[in-house]
């Protein structure tokens, strides 16, 4: 017998019991839509992720009170941490002196909230304070106007650069920001920039920013304390100088900030230098985990349906043994046997694994369509999922094969 | 009608098609062990035929299964065309079952799911005979037994007559040498009995070696040879 015609007898059989099929074959089927659906899924997450590091400043390291990790790898003692010493304006100038850098800016930002301007309102507004040069660090184009220079700096300047949300929220049609007053906090400040639109990075608007200088900042608010310094408190965006690695400026950074905080060789950083590059890694093991827990809940369906199987397998040899005893009495080897329940285990678990591969894929689609997710499965995947299908009806069905296989004929006939 | 007891027997002459020699079977069923065939001497010559009578739970199903290799004796030889296939492995056991000999049940002979023409082509299929030799063999054997315009029903559509003929085809697939029919009348009414018997009649005219299991000399009556089974021995 070919492989085509066993093929044909192990589909005719399964037809001949289409709702026990079916409800065998629903096993495989979730744990394959499963499989399908999360690879799917991740792969939309990755590239969702890779395209909001992009909006991010590729080369720029931020100096933190904390390394920032995306993920669970250890508990972390915030008390410590923020205990930490604050960075300060002076850190900054410090490290822009550094030859491998281009530019470090000093950042803090402050929810206001809603703000409002005569008739017009934008919510969540943030007020940061920032230095010269803090247009190259945020990857920021300048739309009309220009950015904070030091001058504003040294002088407090009542000046702001605005984001396009701010922009077109608290002006109205055809109105130009640019030297018009914007009222913060009771102070008045003049427009003197207007950005371009940036858009969101992981999940945080960017373009409700109203950017004033540092010193005009430290001026009217205090830094904040305790655990909010840890992440709302001064951070320095630091640019490396062109054609100078990141893990170059990392390192003479690092170098310069230990100094100044008078740390002893044996002792660990105080400070966290965050670039893409660390957090990337960081996420890494978020992905990994991710693929793990995919691995698991795939596996365990997988194992499901090939439980539910076996015991529809079993049934059926049961059911089956007085044909089984024929068919022996006709000539029939064990090999033939064995290869007819095992073709029929198979066959239940890839078609049950076709059927997962066209859901899986169908919720991918579904999935894309109504969420920015662009979950697509890679083709890999329906080679895996019809791959994983019949490996759990050969391995699920070779128990009943064999069951059936090594009846005696006399036996198998006699049945009742 | 006895046989003649011959001890010791070590091969067998080739034109004896069958020959069994001491062969015993006991069914040890835990408590109580029945010794269905107790020590059986039995020969059969090619083109002989044989009717098996004797009480209900004498061991003629018994003696049958060992004839058609379904079984094995407990002890003792069978010869099958001057093997010793006692001594076969399972494998070996199944192509004998295949190619040597044809068995017709009385009862639950098809398999329900497959049609007539499926059924007598079961045994070609586990020969390994290609798909063309097989709708050819399977459309004679059916005309044959004249059933040529029967071979899409499936057995649930068939008569309790028509049922055994196909039994009688797919018995006949790989060409064996010996037919062995239990009881194959035994659901029948005497006119279809009559006709099964005429196709037996005509297979052993044709030279194949039959043995049939009865309870009705009407049956018997047919065969050259008649012997008796009575608590597992040939009397
Ligand atoms: N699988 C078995 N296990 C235990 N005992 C068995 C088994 N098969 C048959 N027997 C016993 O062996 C004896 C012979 O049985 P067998 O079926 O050969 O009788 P039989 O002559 O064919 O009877 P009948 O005319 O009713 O078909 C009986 O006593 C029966 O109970
Ligand atoms: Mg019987």
């Amino acid at each position: 017998m070919n492989f085509l015609t066993v093929f044909a007898r192990a589909v005719a059989s399964m037809r001949y019991n289409k709702t026990r099929s079916f409800l065998t074959a629903l096993g495989i089927i979730i744990g394959v839509t499963t499989i399908i659906a999360i690879v799917a899924l991740l792969k939309g997450l990755d590239r969702t992720i890779d395209q909001e590091f992009s909006s991010l400043g590729t080369k720029t390291i931020y100096v933190q009170k904390m390394e920032l990790e995306i993920g669970l790898r250890r508990h972390r003692n915030f008390e410590e941490i923020s205990k930490r010493p604050d960075l300060t304006v002076e850190d900054a100038a410090a490290i822009s002196e550094l030859a491998t850098v281009r530019a470090a800016v000093p950042y803090i930002p402050r929810n206001l909230g809603t703000l409002t301007r005569g008739i017009y309102e934008a919510d969540e507004c943030i007020l940061a304070g920032i230095g010269e040069g803090g247009d190259l660090t945020g990857n920021w184009i300048i739309s009309r106007g220009r950015f904070i220079t030091r001058y504003d700096q040294q002088h407090r300047n009542m000046v702001c650069v605005i984001g396009s949300y701010v922009a077109d929220n608290l002006f109205g049609r055809g109105e130009e920001p640019l030297n018009q007053t914007l009222e913060v906090d009771g102070r008045r400040y003049v427009v003197v920039g207007v950005l371009e639109e940036k858009g969101g990075s992981f999940g945080h608007p960017q373009d409700n920013q109203i950017f004033i200088p540092v010193e005009t900042h430290l001026k009217y608010y205090s830094l904040p304390e305790g655990r909010a310094s840890v992440f709302r408190g001064m951070r320095i965006e630091v640019l490396p100088e062109e054609e100078v690695p990141v893990e170059t400026a990392v390192a003479d950074v690092e170098e310069l900030l230990r100094l100044r905080h008078g740390l002893r060789y044996y002792e660990d950083n105080d400070f966290g230098l965050n670039t893409q590059e660390s957090m990337l890694s960081s996420l890494n093991t978020i992905r990994s985990v991710l693929w793990l827990v995919m691995v698991g809940v795939a596996g365990i369906s997988l194992l499901v349906g090939g439980i539910g199987i076996m015991n529809i397998m079993l049934v059926s040899v049961a059911e089956r043994t007085r044909e089984i005893g024929i068919r022996k009495a006709v000539g029939a080897s064990d090999v033939d046997i064995t290869v007819q329940f095992l073709s029929e285990a198979v066959a239940l678990a890839s078609v049950g694994g076709v059927v997962g591969i066209v859901l899986g894929l169908a919720a991918g689609a579904f999935v894309s369509a109504i969420t920015p997710l662009q979950a697509a499965a890679p083709w890999w995947t329906v080679v895996l999922g019809v791959g994983f299908s019949a490996a759990v009806g050969i391995i699920f069905g070779i128990y009943p094969a064999r069951k059936a296989s090594g009846l005696n004929p006399i036996d198998a006939i006699r049945y009742e | 009608m006895a046989e003649r007891r011959e001890a010791g027997v070590a091969r067998a002459p080739v034109e004896r098609v069958i020959e069994l020699a001491g062969v015993s079977k006991v069914y040890d069923t835990g408590r109580v062990a029945v010794r269905a065939l107790d020590d059986v001497d039995l020969r059969l010559e090619a083109g002989g035929y044989m009717a098996i009578m004797g009480p209900s739970g004498s061991g003629k199903s018994t003696l049958m299964h060992i004839l058609g290799c379904l079984d094995t004796p407990t002890s003792g030889s069978y010869f099958l065309r001057g093997h010793e296939v006692s001594q076969y492995a399972r494998k070996k056991l199944a192509q004998v079952r295949n190619r040597e000999v044809g068995f017709v049940f009385q009862r639950f002979n098809l398999l329900p799911r497959l049609t007539a023409a499926e059924n007598v082509e079961l045994p070609l299929l586990y020969a390994g005979a290609s798909a063309e030799r097989r709708r050819e063999v399977v459309a004679d054997l059916l005309a044959k037994v004249g059933l040529s315009d029967r071979g899409h029903h499936r057995p649930n559509e068939l008569s309790g007559g028509e049922v055994q003929r196909v039994a009688i085809a797919r018995a006949l697939a790989n060409d064996p040498a010996i037919i062995l029919a239990d009881e194959p009348t035994g659901n029948l009414d005497s006119k279809s009995e009559e006709d099964l018997m005429q196709l037996l009649d005509s297979l052993n005219e044709k030279g194949k070696t039959l043995v049939v299991v009865t309870h009705e000399d009407s049956v018997a009556r047919h065969a050259k040879r008649v012997i008796t089974l009575h608590d597992g021995r040939v009397v």
